[in-house]
């Protein structure tokens, strides 16, 4: 009966399902964090100086791409289990599952990490546009530094999940 | 070419020409004039020279240009005239403008006008808010019929006054009236901060009454010079508000009848900061009794436009090369094509005046990543045709025009790699035809499908890259040679060559077997070779044991070299991002099915997705191709540090005087 009950929830499709899941959840957590340290920034520039609205917008955007990035793996997992899609959902087994599973930890971890803290360095490009407006270039520029890795991480979760055969 | 020739300018005149030159300096506008504060602190200069200028005058006509600001800003917030989405300089004539300027006194006369209403309309406000004011303390007390300057009888006290909000109205009622039957207390009206009270009382009750009210927290409240019950006074003041409504508004009436004068007051602002520039510009001149010196830099093009100026006004001048090696004011000038890119340089720093201009290296990279990173037809499309109609309607001028420019033609580049990789809105025609037609339909690529073979493409952006920090390293090299260091430029880059091309054969074939095992032979030599030289002379500026770490951590910096070409995956991964993001939007409007409501659902997947898509990852190639530049191409060679070319011309803010000479 127990291994019954087990086998109905640690099935491969649960455990891919588990590693969207976690995609959308790591990416999304670092871009809510991220974009919310960058939104307090900004909001305290605006009070000094509302026409800097749009700048700072553009650089509070910045640190919401990993949440993208979540997304983006979380999508191609639910297209290949087929829980998207015409295909209707396929029966994975527990070793497919569980690749699937770890080809999405980089993107979980690292849009994490690297959300957060690409938040933090745009909000501190805010505060650099509050008072140069005109190096709005140089304060994104920092924020695609951090970037780099969230992107590094997607292409590995890509990567991994699109070799995964089924 | 890219950084413009400058020339070494110096004259001396008379005094009696200084105003006629500078005029025509300025309208030639190819002349950058030097701040005299070094020859100043220079006794030789000194005991010779002061310096010229006029504070005053610059602070008078400072004065004049603030208030025909203030009157332009007038008219503009009053005005009917729609604010352009994008403020750009008219161009105008210069027969135009001198004929507008005539009017002068006219013109001026408006500006006074329209600040005399302006104050008007001010006093207008202040006055409206006080009576505001006075209208809210009143409002509460509107069912009090007493008149307010009623302050008691004979022998009766009548007073009004207001508890905290938390004071029990009552039980204060109650004890009133338990201390003396005769008083009465009212409640007039209450709102979230404090109740409104009337007291009636007996003159000789009313110290014993303020003690039991006091308790309650209760201020009495009077109203100064006011006469008649609060309603009477509450009609009076909205008649007052009306009233002044009504002056407002003819006031700001008058104000639209000023808005035909706008241009010309446009055109005397514009005057007057030329006047402004001509009479600052002096504080960088030297004066004796009757001569003057200035110094500068002329466009080395344009030598023979100034040197008529002088010599039209009898001046003596000089114009001479930079000595070697000296840094001139930077200029950036590029074939149309490239001066695009232009904008991208500046937003990372000038220059370096003695160095090279890294735009025309970078601009055809620049515009081909952006592309790669965005990859859809319709996406790119609609990048160049929104820039392209502003660029057409609007007469936009200077970094602005670059920018839209740019993206007109990264929005081109956007389409190729659209039509390379097959993405036109991402899948949305294979989504529509499935969804609604039941029919298979796919764009084929004209290269390959990213999602199907990444691997091809990742390896395809790093041989792209290769190719970029080759370039950035060949820059490197060119620098060193024309400062005259041709070993430097062997060592520095000439054996990196040999090194990394060598170790792409060598592990190429080793690894990967794509190449014969010929080539392969020689890629293992090509690395060795490299790898020693690099060795041996990595530490050559080094002293001692220096010579040795310092060439084997010079061979470690092939791991940067590792890191920078890895730096190119974004390229695919973003291309991958926009493409997926896009297929989202189309699935999630798939979601629906077919029919009337799923044509309905699928149009709004499509604007918003599609609109927010474009946004994000617009902005994200644009951020990331500056990135690959600014980073990886830039940190090979670039050297900034240059300052701008700030020539002396008309910098007006609302036309530009079209001349025929330029």
């Amino acid at each position: 009966m127990s291994i019954e009950v087990a086998n109905l929830v640690f099935n491969g499709t649960f455990l891919a399902l588990l590693g969207a899941a976690a995609a959308a959840f790591g990416g999304g957590l670092g871009s809510s964090l991220g974009v919310g340290v960058a939104g307090e920034a900004a909001a305290g520039v605006i009070a000094e100086d509302p026409k800097k609205f749009g700048q700072t917008l553009v650089l509070q955007a910045l640190p919401g791409t990993q949440g993208i990035y979540g997304l983006l793996i979380a999508f191609i997992i639910m297209l290949k289990v087929g829980i998207l899609g015409g295909a209707g959902i396929a029966e994975l087994t527990i070793p497919q599952g569980l690749y699937i599973l770890a080809a999405s930890l980089p993107i979980c971890v690292v849009g994490a990490v690297s959300g957060l803290s690409q938040g933090r360095t745009a909000a501190a490009g805010i505060m650099m546009i509050a008072k140069r407006p005109e190096e709005i270039a140089k304060a994104m520029v920092y924020p695609a530094m951090v970037e780099t890795y969230a992107v590094l991480a997607l292409l590995i979760s890509f990567l991994m999940v699109n070799g995964v055969a089924i | 070419m890219a950084i413009v020739r400058m020339k070494k300018l110096a004259a001396i005149g008379h005094e009696s020409v200084k105003h006629d030159l500078m005029a025509e300096l300025m309208r030639l506008g190819v002349v950058e004039l030097n701040a005299q504060d070094e020859k100043l602190t220079d006794e030789e200069w000194s005991s010779l020279v002061s310096r010229d200028g006029n504070e005053v005058a610059v602070s008078r006509l400072d004065g004049e240009i603030s208030k025909a600001d203030l009157a332009l800003e007038t008219i503009e917030r009053y005005g009917t005239a729609k604010k352009p989405l994008i403020r750009t300089r008219r161009a105008v004539a210069a027969a135009e403008f001198d004929e507008a300027l005539k009017k002068k006194s006219q013109i001026v006369t408006s500006v006074d006008e329209v600040i005399a209403l302006n104050n008007e309309l001010n006093e207008l406000r202040s006055a409206e808010n006080r009576v505001q004011t006075n209208k809210l303390s009143l409002m509460p007390w509107s069912g009090y019929d007493v008149p307010l300057e009623m302050q008691g009888t004979r022998f009766a006290e009548v007073m009004i006054g207001v508890v905290p909000s938390v004071a029990e109205v009552d039980k204060l009622k109650a004890e009133v009236s338990e201390k003396s039957a005769e008083s009465v207390v009212d409640l007039i009206g209450s709102d979230a901060e404090q109740h409104y009270l009337s007291i009636l009382c007996m003159k000789k009750d009313t110290e014993e009454i303020m003690d039991l009210l006091k308790q309650y927290g209760f201020n009495r409240v009077t109203f100064k010079g006011v006469e008649g019950t609060a309603s009477e006074n509450i009609a009076k003041c909205d008649k007052e508000l009306s009233e002044i409504a009504e002056k407002r508004a003819a006031v700001e009436e008058k104000i639209r009848n000023a808005e035909s004068e706008k241009g010309n007051i446009e055109f005397f602002h514009d005057s007057l900061i030329i006047e402004r520039d001509q009479e600052k510009v002096k504080a960088r001149m030297l004066t004796t009794k009757r001569a003057f010196y200035v110094d500068g830099w002329v466009i080395a093009q344009k030598e023979e436009l100034v040197k008529k100026a002088f010599e039209k006004y009898e001046c003596y001048y000089e114009i001479t090369e930079p000595e070697k090696g000296e840094e001139t004011p930077v200029l950036l000038h590029n074939a149309a094509v490239l001066s695009p890119y232009e904008a991208i340089t500046r937003l990372y720093a000038l220059p370096d005046s003695r160095t090279v201009d890294a735009t025309p290296f970078f601009g055809f990279f620049y515009m081909m990543f952006f592309g790669m990173m965005l990859a859809d037809i319709a996406y790119g499309a609609m990048i160049s045709i929104a820039t392209f109609v502003i660029l057409k309607s609007f007469r936009l001028e200077g970094m602005m025009k670059q920018m839209f420019q740019m993206f007109c033609w990264c929005g081109l580049a956007t389409m190729f790699w659209g039509a390379m990789f097959g993405g036109f809105f991402g899948d949305l025609l294979t989504v529509i035809a499935d969804t609604f037609f039941g029919v298979e339909f796919t764009i084929t690529p004209l290269w390959i499908n990213p999602l199907e073979e990444p691997m091809t493409l990742l390896i395809f952006c790093f041989i792209l890259g290769a190719i970029h920090l080759a370039l950035g390293m060949g820059l490197n090299a060119y620098l060193s040679i024309k400062d005259g260091r041709p070993f430097d430029a062997f060592c520095d880059v000439g054996l990196w060559y040999i090194f990394l091309a060598g170790l792409v054969l060598w592990l190429g074939g080793l690894i990967g077997g794509i190449f014969s095992a010929g080539i392969t032979q020689i890629g293992l030599y090509m690395t060795v070779i490299g790898a020693v030289g690099i060795i041996l002379t990595g530490g050559r500026h080094k002293k001692g044991i220096g010579k040795i770490t310092g060439g084997l951590g010079s061979l470690y910096g092939v791991t940067s070299y590792l890191s920078d070409v890895l730096s190119y995956s974004r390229l695919l991964a973003l291309g991958l991002a926009s493409a997926v993001i896009a297929s989202v939007v189309n699935t999630m409007g798939s979601l629906a099915g077919g029919g009337i409501l799923g044509v309905f659902v699928m149009a709004i997947a499509f604007v918003i997705g599609h609109s927010y898509n474009i946004a994000i990852n617009a902005l994200g190639s644009f951020v990331h191709s500056c990135r690959l530049q600014y980073v990886e191409f830039f940190g090979k060679f670039y050297e900034s540090g240059g300052e701008a070319f700030d020539p002396f011309n008309e910098k007006t803010k609302y036309v530009q005087i079209l001349r025929e000479d330029n």
